[in-house]
């Protein structure tokens, strides 16, 4: 029994240092943002919110923040479209180059990010395009959206292609199993794919660095700033960052629990 | 004159790459029959119900729905349905929106729909308020009806089965061979069921086809099926059988495996006799052997030993093995149960008329 709850309690402190070791750093980012001192240090001495009113008014950090929401947010629509369709070559349908398709389609993910980015910013230049933020939208996309595919593949995996079959043994067409049948049942998996994608683009630094020209994104300010040109201003962008992700987030979850309960009265209004 | 039939198969030829799993396959289908096709594993009548359905479609040959070819349509142009082995049932959708499925399809209005789903429930013995049930609330007999109610809202001409029953537990199965035996009575439509269980065959069907390799080994009704195999290979699928080589002796007589008969020639019965010097398999199904008593004879007759003894509920089967080495079954109903135990002598007979002479090339 004695042993028992040593076990217990080591599990326990487990599992604290581990949230810890996860948490601390960010807090800890929280707690500069709202220190009056430059530079962060325990005990804080004095605190102020006039960071995050300086952030809120400045147009820059604005500029920063449409910027990385524009680009995470068409990644992220074309990711879930190009992954829907991607996932069902991937894994639902038998075709001639299947095989190839699935290894071509996996090796932008292995590829170190850098290395990605700098191929793309030579390949900008050789095709005459001058990086911007729509670069960078490509350049996301590259990394992104195979990782949407393969998100939507593991569901389209447990699928079970008689349902598409007795669909159309009940009378559907192409377009009607799709949207009846298909589309429904990797639904989740569009949107775990669509969540994956906002957070992989909102918070990357290394394809952007080397794609977005001469507009920047947060990740790459925060960079910037931390280079040169330090204040309490940047972990406050950093938090509005991570802020701005958790309320799309909410949000997302909220319109798909809208969306499925809206289907749920449709389909009982149509039953 | 048999009427025209509602389904007619003709060299229907169906290849993957290298392999053949349709070698010209020939049916006819009548209205209102309910057929059941039976086969081993990789015996091809999968393959033939989906080029049926319009799943697959056929290498070579034909299909014809009332006289009309058919064999280009795709699935969801064809007036015919499927109960899939795996009942593909919609997992987002209730019970009520899976039985709909065809009808929304169709584009019937909301509440004739609902009329005909709720219908096709009480027909199938569905409590009215599974109607908003998930199909993942279900059991497996409950998920059985629906995918039946949907298939029936079909209302297609002819209703294919793949082995639907196959997952289900023993008891929950034979309450269903039964129901769906009904249901064939009571809805009129024509049934092509697929299976390897050869009781469900014997229970539900009004005749059987026996596949093998690509090919029908036979097409029968049940009873013919059982007692008249025209093969080795069907004579064994059908169930446990003694078959006895033999060879015609002349006039009346069979020799061989242990067996020697020798009877006046009108006295053989003629579906016995094997041409001179042809050879043949004498067959006797388990149930129509006796223990012989001292003095008691019977057309056919052999000396054994018991060996084993195996109860099957109701019936008991014993096996004897013969002078030769050669284990007969024998099958009594459970109250006419051998007295005797194992190593014990026994003489075992069978009347001609229960025997059927399968002749060999």
């Amino acid at each position: 029994m004695q042993t028992g709850r040593a076990a217990r309690i080591a599990l326990y402190l487990y599992g604290a240092l581990a949230i810890a070791f996860l948490y601390l750093p960010l807090v800890s980012v929280g707690f500069a943002s709202i220190s009056k001192a430059r530079y962060l240090s325990f005990p804080i001495k004095r605190y102020t919110t006039q960071w995050y009113g300086k952030a809120l008014e400045s147009h820059t950090v604005n500029d920063l923040l449409w910027t990385s929401l524009t680009i995470a947010g068409i990644v992220t629509v074309v990711s879930m479209v190009v992954g829907f369709f991607g996932a069902l070559a991937f894994a639902r349908y038998h075709w001639r180059f299947r095989g190839v398709f699935q290894k071509l389609i996996l090796l932008p993910i292995f590829f170190p990010q850098a290395v990605l980015g700098l191929a793309l910013l030579m390949w900008f230049n050789f095709v005459g395009w001058i990086p911007d933020w729509k670069s960078a939208v490509v350049a996301h996309l590259v990394w992104i959206s195979p990782i949407a595919t393969l998100v939507i593949a593991i569901r389209a995996y447990s699928f079970d292609p008689a349902l598409e079959e007795a669909a159309r043994d009940l009378g559907a067409s192409t377009w009607t199993i799709l949207r009846e049948v298909t589309g429904p049942l990797l639904m989740p998996g569009v949107v775990s794919a669509g969540l994956f994608a906002f957070l992989l683009s909102w918070g990357n630094f290394p394809l952007s660095l080397f794609t977005t020209g001469a507009d920047s994104t947060l990740p790459e300010w925060l960079y910037a700033k931390m280079v040169s040109g330090y204040s309490p201003l940047v972990p406050t962008v950093g938090i509005l960052s991570i802020a701005t992700s958790l309320v799309l987030l909410i949000i997302a979850y909220g319109i798909s629990r809208l969306l499925r309960s809206g289907r749920d009265r449709r389909q009982q209004a149509d039953g | 004159m048999q009427p025209e039939p509602i389904l007619r198969i003709e060299k229907l030829v169906k290849r993957f790459g290298q392999f053949t799993a349709l070698h010209g396959v020939d049916l006819d289908i009548q209205e209102g029959e309910f057929l059941t096709i039976v086969g081993p594993s990789g015996s091809g009548k999968s393959t033939l119900i989906r080029l049926l359905v319009g799943i697959e479609e056929p290498t070579s040959g034909h299909i014809s729905l009332r006289g009309k070819r058919i064999e280009t349509l795709p699935a969801n142009h064809r007036p015919t349905c499927m109960v899939f082995q795996s009942l593909a049932l919609f997992p987002h959708r209730s019970v009520g929106e899976n039985i709909e499925f065809p009808l929304k399809i169709r584009g019937d209005a909301v509440g004739p729909r609902r009329e005909r789903a709720l219908a096709l429930m009480d027909l199938l013995h569905l409590p009215q308020d599974f109607y908003d049930k998930r199909i993942n609330q279900c059991s497996g007999g409950e998920r059985q009806r629906v995918a039946l109610a949907r298939a029936l809202a079909f209302d297609p001409e002819i209703l294919f089965f793949d082995e639907p029953l196959s997952a289900l537990d023993f008891r929950l199965r034979k309450n269903l061979e039964k129901e769906l035996k009904d249901l064939h009575a009571r809805t009129g439509k024509t049934f092509v069921y697929i299976t390897h269980s050869l009781e469900e065959a014997m229970l539900m069907s009004d005749r059987i086809a026996i596949m093998r390799e690509g090919g029908f080994e036979q097409i029968a009704v049940a009873d013919e099926i059982y007692a008249k195999p025209v093969s080795r290979f069907v004579a064994e699928f059908m169930g446990e059988v003694n078959l006895f080589d033999v060879e015609s002796t002349g006039g009346g007589g069979l020799q061989g495996s242990g067996l020697e008969v020798q009877m006046a020639p009108d006295q053989l019965l003629p579906e016995l006799r094997v041409p001179q010097g042809g050879h043949g398999a004498l067959m006797v199904r388990p149930e129509a052997v006796r223990f012989l008593g001292p003095g008691e004879a019977a057309d056919f007759a052999l000396d054994g030993v018991m060996r084993a003894e195996y109860a099957l509920g109701s019936r008991t089967q014993y096996k004897v093995e013969a002078g030769d080495g050669r284990e007969i079954a024998v099958e009594k109903l459970r109250e006419d149960r051998f007295a005797g135990r194992s190593g014990d002598p026994v003489r075992l007979g069978w009347d001609q008329g229960h025997c059927h002479m399968i002749v060999e090339e």
